[in-house]
């Protein structure tokens, strides 16, 4: 019974981070940091879920298709999520979306006009 | 674009072949000893026709670079005691900075050179930085042999390009490096 307990706390710690995230998302000051609150929720907030329910489908339903599927999930998403990330920012970056607020520095910016 | 060998059309129908036992769940129907014979046919000639189409896009160096037990376990290192780490580091540190009623966040892009040579490498690098919240690796470019990239950071704490590097992949870069050259 232990390990359902597992289960809870990794399921309410992905909720947990899932809320940070989206509170981030509408209190950062512009796109970017948006994004970096996002990942927040694309990262421990899936992935939580994600390894509960691989427990839970090894150890109460004793479903191991079910486990496999989840792990391939997490293997994908892993792999997919930070491609698009990276997309995205640097399609706004190039399309012209910057800060409102001053960034601190902005090295790219330099030596793109180089 | 170079032309696909046939080292390179079988590396890359083993690892879609070991997907689609996966995905079909003939891979549990084998360890109980009841598979699907058709099934598992029908994978070996679909791999073998997605690998001669795709192989040319997916292997860029050695093909059975990572057919090696060795790397594997390197590999599951590094997601188990590296990256897990990192990653629960930074979503603490992000989350608390999201619900921080001061909101305190310093963004800025970064210049970061990266010393890995393979370019398998070099994207696992980036897309662990980009899971990790608080950095966002924007793009690659190459200057005078050195690789560098470009990191958008919530929290610039040091313009300088050696100790920025640093503070964001230190450890990611040493664990990579022990599985790509």
């Amino acid at each position: 019974m232990a390990l359902l307990y597992v289960v809870y706390v990794l399921i309410g710690l992905s909720v947990f981070f899932a809320l940070a995230g989206v509170v981030g998302m509408l209190r950062m000051p512009d796109a970017f940091c948006r994004m970096q609150s996002s990942t927040n929720i694309a990262t421990l907030g899936v992935l939580g879920v994600i390894i509960g329910g691989i427990i839970y489908a090894f150890a109460f339903l004793h479903n191991g298709e079910m486990g496999v599927k989840l792990i391939v999930l997490g293997v994908f998403y892993v792999v997919t999520v930070p491609i698009s990330g990276h997309a995205i920012a640097k399609g706004a970056y190039h399309h012209g979306v910057r800060p409102e607020k001053d960034m601190v520095c902005d090295q790219y910016g330099e030596d793109l006009e180089k | 674009m170079k032309k696909a060998t046939f080292p390179d059309i079988l590396s890359t129908a083993i690892l879609l072949y070991c997907f689609w036992l996966l995905i079909t769940g003939q891979l549990v129907s084998l360890c109980k000893g009841d598979p699907n014979v058709q099934v598992l046919i029908y994978g070996v000639v679909i791999s073998l026709g997605v690998a001669v189409f795709s192989s040319r896009f997916f292997i860029h160096e050695s093909p059975f670079y990572l057919y090696n037990p060795v790397k594997w376990v390197m590999m599951l290192v590094y997601v188990v005691c590296v990256f897990c780490i990192e990653l629960i580091k930074a979503n603490l540190d992000v989350a608390f900075r999201a619900l921080n009623p001061a909101l305190p966040v310093h963004p800025g892009i970064v210049k970061v050179p990266v010393d890995l040579k393979s370019e398998y490498g070099q994207s696992m690098l980036a897309n662990s930085i980009t899971l990790t919240p608080g950095t966002i690796t924007m793009d690659i470019a190459e200057e005078n042999g050195q690789t560098y990239y470009y990191i958008h950071w919530i929290n610039v704490t040091t313009q300088d390009h050696k100790a920025a590097g640093d503070a964001i992949k230190g450890r990611l870069e040493k664990g990579v490096g022990r599985i790509w050259k």
